[in-house]
């Protein structure tokens, strides 16, 4: 699920099923020798999340991403997130980046660091097959949070 | 020269009729088109999707094949891909939309060990048999939707979905 109308629709009607958040944290750095990385990494993710969206459409809703400018990075947002989401009952909350800053916070969230993989020189089919890897990535760590409960 | 001349009365007559006559047809012209428009609807080569599967490789284990195709939203122009589960069940090919009706998560095959020889949805454990057919007591109620197929050229092409037609109610 994308977090529009539509699909909102179906989650209150099927809050017991859509028990999972899936939150991008994505990094916007603007000084010159970052600004082409960060915005691979960007791209990188929100092609992941789509990915990841379209595979698991029924059990999860992807969040629009969370940016942040480097002046403006909160280390204890990603919790405070959280407990709203618990709150709006979602199970489980988990937050994909590839903001190496995050990594601190693994144990108290569910933090998923992936290398940014630059994709704007391959061509589709090569995409697909690496966005298709990186998913193998993530899948476990997601059953392993749903099958605890 | 001047042995034919117009009256006014004519000239008159034959403006107005020529203006008149360029009204009605301007009045009349999307008329006509609107009423035929469904002879003119261009139906290019029909929505069947070529796919890079040979028809002779087909076997009777279910094989993921991608297919892509391009998808006009407003201005914007995608190439989307989709997948299909293809199958031989006997001489029919058969192709299943990997849509779970459930919640609408893809399906894989032979995906949980517990229970081989079915599609298997990861996300809320809903299961189908080789057919489509959903198993009851999973979450899906109703079985997996089928694709239209072809052959062209010994490759395989994938059309519309439609309902199951391989689960005997």
């Amino acid at each position: 699920m994308y977090f529009n109308a539509t699909d909102m629709t179906v989650f209150l009607t099927q809050k017991e099923f859509i028990d999972t958040a899936i939150v991008p944290l994505v990094s916007i750095d603007l000084a010159a020798e970052k600004i082409k990385q960060s915005g691979a990494e960007a791209d990188f993710l929100l092609s992941l999340t789509g990915f990841i969206e379209q595979q698991f459409k029924g059990r999860l809703v992807v969040m629009p991403p969370f940016s942040y400018s480097v002046m403006y990075k909160n280390a204890n947002m990603p919790q405070e997130l959280e407990k709203q989401f618990h709150e709006a009952g979602f199970k489980h909350v988990f937050f994909l980046t590839c903001d190496h800053f995050w990594t601190a916070l693994e144990g108290q969230v569910n933090v998923i660091w992936l290398p940014a993989i630059p994709l704007e020189s391959m061509n589709k089919s090569v995409k697909s097959s690496i966005l298709e890897d990186q998913l193998r990535q993530v899948v476990p760590k997601f059953s392993e949070k749903w099958s605890m409960i | 020269m001047s042995n034919n001349r117009v009256s006014r009365r004519q000239f008159l007559s034959y403006t107005l009729t020529g203006v008149g006559g360029f009204m009605a047809a301007g009045m009349l012209m999307p008329m006509v088109r609107f009423a035929i428009d469904p002879v003119l609807q261009n139906h290019g080569g029909g929505d069947f999707v070529e796919t890079s599967l040979k028809v002779a490789d087909i076997t009777e284990e279910p094989t993921k094949v991608d297919f892509t195709f391009e998808q006009l939203d407003a201005w914007y122009k995608s190439d989307v891909t989709n997948v299909a589960w293809v199958y031989k069940s006997g001489d029919k090919i058969i192709a299943l939309s990997p849509v779970c009706k459930h919640l609408g998560c893809m399906v894989d095959w032979n995906a949980d060990s517990g229970h081989p020889e079915q599609f298997f949805c990861p996300c809320h454990a809903g299961r189908y048999t080789k057919d489509g057919g959903n198993v009851a007591g999973t979450p899906p109620l109703g079985p997996l939707d089928e694709y239209d197929v072809q052959e062209k050229d010994g490759l395989l092409l994938i059309g519309p979905t439609k309902a199951n037609t391989l689960v005997k109610k």
